[in-house]
């Protein structure tokens, strides 16, 4: 019987988004390839969490709760997690396309010698040729192209990024087998360590939560620009983003980076100002339900991605639109 | 302290979709009039290993795998200020995937012999898989430090600043480490000086061989790729876009709020 697994690692509040998608993909696998869906999740007291994979699509969950685990070391996960691939055989890993699935999942590959596909926002099966295959779609030249690629071997492991599939609602009535992984970590070396963590106070609403974002982009010429912002999203309750150009200028944190190699959002509506809509960018803010470009270039790349375009300085646009927005909004 | 900096030389990433072409059939970007740059990432990685050689003397030594493209990034890593500039070639290396690349990066990294710190960039900027940085960790039995920002020599060991969600997180790592570094404000990436190019011009940039590496290539090349891109194509996204119209910026976005309004969306 194959096994689809999942990578998931957990902090005291449970799995991430991220994760829980992972679910939804491997339950799409399992349609066309069979087998059960299998989590393994690591972290420190995270056993309750378990419930959550389950109802999520997890047909058994190996749980490795160890206080080790608590600063999700890589290192450490590595080593266990190799311990559970060499005996469960699964015939695919899926791993968050994050900061640990993205190293984990490489390391894990190089150990077994299989191939890896990494960072896919989709994948097919191709039948033809005897036994299935799987091609992995993923983004490549800075989301320029796409491309179906392929890993040798009977073991497939893929990095996924976050949204490429739809985060199904909990179902409480689904059940599914536990089993915890007794490991012992006293031996298991971490040259790596983590010596603290220093989270800057977010102002405002969250840019994962947010349902609309407003975000900008070099053409804001400054961090004067992004107060501009502040008081529109202020007015919308919406978050304000910004594009590789502004982030790197300090405009704004690096934590708001909207982009290949930042967030990856899906507001309900994205509003553009100043961003021209590089493919880089479009990898982070297209999955919005509706783009909004607010640029002095008719012919910016932002306009064939967006749903409402206004072409004009957004010097002169924006006053206009945050107080007509203060005004609906009430 | 001895870093090296290993980096890919890439068709200019920067460049707008419009000259951006591929070939389907050998499932790669055509280069036409493009230039040849390190790619985004690892000229982060080289601008962190700058910035540590200013504050401690350090070493700095750029690798490259490179065909017969020639080596114009490294001589870019000069110009920029690297010390050394290494080019690893031989047809045997030509479409090698991930595990080929660190296996022969890793060997390039035994001939060099003694290093304290291997940066790579995040991903390269073509193919972007992320995979050369950690298995090259693998084979080289070295800690790894994952997407860090920028670093500090701390006593005999680095303490690295790595950019998390809602702010930073602070590691600290033996060497001799390998690191992959991600962009931050830290190290964005200086331009060349006019005497470093002129520098660069005159310096003889050596070439190694896989007999020179001792390399088997029999695992190398195309044919023992794990890793392959089955078909590459240009996605059409085109969204019709509804243009809002006035006669002032202050017109447009008074209309441009109404009409978010009107469908619901504010």
């Amino acid at each position: 019987m194959t096994t689809i697994l999942i990578f998931c690692a957990a902090s005291a509040e449970g799995p991430d988004r991220s994760s829980l998608e992972l679910l939804a993909g491997a339950l799409q696998l399992k349609e066309e390839l069979g087998g059960t869906v299998t989590a393994a999740l690591f972290g420190a007291e995270v056993e309750p969490h378990a419930t959550t994979l389950v109802q999520h699509g997890a047909e058994q969950v190996v749980v490795v709760s160890h206080p080790r685990l608590k600063t999700l070391d890589a290192q450490v996960i590595l080593e266990v997690l190799e311990q559970i691939v060499r005996q469960m055989s699964p015939s695919v890993i899926l791993f968050p396309s994050d900061l640990l699935g993205g190293e984990i999942g490489p390391r894990l590959a190089y150990r077994l010698k299989v191939g890896i596909v990494t960072d896919c926002t989709g994948f097919e099966i191709k039948t033809d040729a005897g036994a299935p295959t799987i091609r992995w779609l993923r983004p490549t030249h800075g989301s320029k192209a796409m491309a179906y690629m392929t890993a040798q071997g009977a073991l497939q492991i893929a990095t996924i990024r976050s949204r490429a599939f739809e985060l199904p609602p909990p179902d409480p009535a689904r059940q599914g087998q536990m089993r915890a992984w007794t490991v012992d970590l006293d031996t298991v070396p971490s040259p790596v360590t983590l010596i603290e963590k220093i989270q800057q106070a977010e102002e405002g609403i969250s840019l994962d939560q947010a349902q609309v974002v407003v975000s900008g982009g070099r053409g804001m010429g400054g961090p004067e620009g992004f107060g501009v912002l502040e008081k529109l999203a202020k007015a919308l309750g919406a978050a304000v983003a910004g594009s590789r150009p502004a982030a790197d200028s300090g405009w704004v944190p690096h934590s708001r980076l909207v982009g290949q190699t930042g967030k990856i959002v899906a507001p309900r509506v994205y509003i553009a100002v100043g961003i021209s809509g590089a493919p880089q960018h479009m990898a982070g803010a297209g999955s919005s339900k509706t783009i909004v470009a607010i640029n002095k270039d008719e012919d910016a790349p932002i306009f064939k991605a967006a749903h409402i375009g206004v072409v004009g300085e957004w010097q002169q646009v924006i006053g206009a639109f945050t107080e007509t927005c203060q005004k609906l909004m009430g | 302290m001895h870093i090296v900096v290993c980096i890919k030389q890439v068709i200019d990433p920067e460049i707008p979709p419009q000259v951006f072409q591929i070939d389907p059939v050998t499932r790669k970007q055509i280069r036409g009039t493009q230039a040849l740059v390190i790619s985004t990432f690892d000229e982060c990685a080289l601008e962190v290993a700058l910035r540590q050689k200013e504050k401690t003397g350090s070493k700095v030594t750029a690798l490259m795998i490179a065909g017969q493209e020639g080596a114009e990034a490294l001589r870019h890593a000069i110009a920029m200020g690297a010390d050394e500039a290494i080019q690893v070639s031989d047809p045997a290396f030509e479409d090698s995937d991930s595990f080929g690349k660190a296996h022969i990066l890793a060997a390039a990294l035994r001939k060099l012999g003694q290093f304290d710190l291997v940066l790579c960039g995040r991903q390269a900027g073509d193919v972007e898989m992320g995979l050369v940085g950690p298995f090259l960790a693998e084979e080289m039995s070295l800690p790894l430090v994952a997407l860090a920002g920028n670093i500090e020599l701390a006593e005999s060991k680095l303490k690295v600043k790595r950019p998390i969600e809602g702010g930073y997180a602070i590691l600290e790592t033996p060497m001799p480490c390998l690191m992959t570094i991600t962009n931050d404000e830290s190290n964005v990436p200086r331009y060349a000086s006019i005497r470093g190019i002129r520098q660069a011009m005159k310096r003889s940039v050596p070439v190694w061989s896989a007999a020179d590496l001792g390399l088997d290539v029999s695992g190398l090349g195309a044919q023992a790729a794990r890793i392959q891109i089955d078909e590459l194509f240009i996605p059409q996204r085109q969204v019709r876009c509804e243009f809002i119209c006035g006669e002032s910026g202050a017109e447009l976005g008074e209309r441009l709020a109404l009409r978010l309004r009107e469908l619901k969306l504010i």
